[in-house]
């Protein structure tokens, strides 16, 4: 049975409380930022920043609109960096999020490049290569477990608005679709509900009262050519190309040499 | 006559192992992160350092053979862009060859026969992909767009797989294959030591060349 969080952004106040509570309860150090003149700080995600929110101002008619997003891993079904990585530190959890172990992550950073959410964040020495990544783990990293409690992840204990829910997916769902039911009959015509179908079915769902695309999420993100071509075509090619080469130069041998020696001692291999 | 004629001169040998014991690390490290059961080794990035270093080795050395040796780099690079309807030739008589060991169906072949020509001409080629996709990787990690990142990864890739493959069947040519046997009188003692191997391997895998190199000794007699 499939979680997941659902983010209500009508709901949302922007307060940040769940930054502060994923770094409290995840062990992550604060980041020294300076004033840019807005209230969305740290400006970006990052090793220690798996979760913030996103300030957008929107121009309206009157004023402005100023709208708030969750930016953290969206836990795809389908899920690019899962697809990538090649030590399988990034793998799906039993309730179908994006774990990760990040003992035996080599650092290779391609689910950085294949995630179609650019979330992974790493520390990296450029020379050396020596890097590792670093994502929210819907509170599922070991030794910080709260998923295998039956706690609520960090971010949505500590919402205090019910802007976060985490529940059964099925539920959260079905619980999305009657509140963006709701947005529509008050005049909000473009609500959606974000995640229901997105890559398999995100395990972050997000109600909007607007199109995804007023509050700057791809419309249709997608597991990239690129990461299609390499992990469905290449990587099977080359076990194929491989292993009939090896395949190939044992039968070469076998008949080679017994043709040599069928060669050199005629005489011989007629007495047997 | 002599009983031996050399096949590659010192400074060649050297670039030959040390070129290949480079790309066999690099191979290895680049396996790592190719088979998921291996994952466990590149656990810390340790596989990708040793994969950084023996590309630096790999880069190093050819661009110091080739200003020390550019005669024989430039005849090198020539020959492996140099094909003729005599390779057809090969190709015909390439199963007979190998597969029944009927030397009598192959025509003289030169120094490098088409097979090597062939191997020899995907070392250069692949050669540079690996070079350009892997520094773009290397240097361009942070600053170059994801996609293109994934994309150098997919042609690094492909030219593993042709690279790879191909140097099983080189190791399996210059040394396993009942033709080159035993290994003191085959192509296996034209890398080793001295660098020379028989006349008579000479003259029955490298005819031509065995031809034009007894040419040459004719008019420096005279």
């Amino acid at each position: 049975m499939d979680k997941a969080i659902l983010y209500d952004a009508t709901k949302c106040t922007a307060c940040r409380a769940c930054q502060i509570a994923c770094k409290g309860w995840n062990e992550l150090p604060a980041e020294v930022t300076t004033n840019r003149g807005t209230y969305e700080n740290p400006p970006d995600l990052s090793p220690d920043t798996w979760l913030k929110i996103k300030f957008k101002e929107v121009p309206k008619n009157v004023g402005i609109d100023w709208l708030f997003t969750r930016r953290a891993c969206m836990h795809c079904t389908d899920a690019g960096c899962v697809k990538v990585c090649p030590t399988k530190a990034l793998y799906h959890h039993e309730f179908g999020f994006v774990a990760y172990n990040k003992d035996i992550c080599s650092g290779c950073g391609y689910c950085i490049e294949a995630c179609p959410f650019d979330v992974p964040r790493s520390t990296r020495n450029l020379l050396t290569g020596i890097a590792k990544v670093d994502k929210c783990t819907l509170c599922t990293t070991p030794g910080l477990d709260r998923i295998a409690e039956g706690w609520e992840p960090a971010c949505v204990k500590t919402c205090p608005t019910d802007a976060l829910m985490y529940g059964d997916r099925d539920e959260l769902v079905a619980d999305g679709k009657k509140r963006v039911q709701a947005l529509m009959s008050k005049g909000y015509t473009n609500a959606y509900l974000y995640g229901e179908r997105e890559l398999g079915g995100l395990h972050i769902l997000y109600v909007l009262d607007d199109s995804p695309e007023v509050y700057g999420m791809p419309l249709n993100p997608q597991v990239s050519a690129a990461t299609i071509a390499w992990q469905d075509v290449i990587q099977p090619l080359g076990w194929a190309v491989g292993g009939l080469t090896l395949v190939g130069l044992g039968i070469n041998y076998l008949v080679a040499r017994e043709a040599k020696l069928t060669k050199e001692l005629p005489g011989k291999r007629e007495e047997e | 006559m002599k009983q031996y004629v050399e096949r590659y001169r010192k400074p060649t040998r050297i670039l030959h192992w040390v070129h290949l014991s480079a790309f066999v690390l690099l191979f290895l490290t680049g396996l790592t992160l190719f088979i998921p059961q291996l994952g466990f080794l590149a656990q810390d990035s340790w596989s990708r350092v040793i994969h950084r270093i023996a590309a630096v080795v790999f880069i190093v050395a050819p661009l110091v053979y080739i200003p020390m040796n550019a005669k024989a780099s430039l005849r090198g690079i020539k020959d492996a862009f140099t094909w003729n309807i005599e390779d057809i030739g090969w190709l015909k008589a390439a199963p007979r060859y190998y597969m029944l060991c009927d030397e009598e169906a192959m025509p003289p072949q030169g120094h490098m026969n088409t097979g090597q020509k062939m191997w020899w001409f995907m070392v250069l080629v692949f050669g540079a992909v690996f070079v350009i996709t892997g520094l773009i990787m290397w240097f361009g990690k942070t600053t170059v767009p994801a996609t293109l990142l994934l994309w150098m990864v997919f042609i690094h890739d492909i030219a593993f797989i042709a690279t790879g493959v191909m140097l099983f069947v080189h190791i399996y040519m210059s040394v396993v294959h009942p033709l080159v046997r035993p290994l003191r009188t085959g192509a296996w003692s034209s890398m080793m030591t001295r660098g020379k191997v028989p006349v008579e391997y000479a003259k029955s895998h490298h005819g031509k060349w065995y031809e034009e190199l007894a040419k040459a000794e004719e008019a420096t007699d005279k």
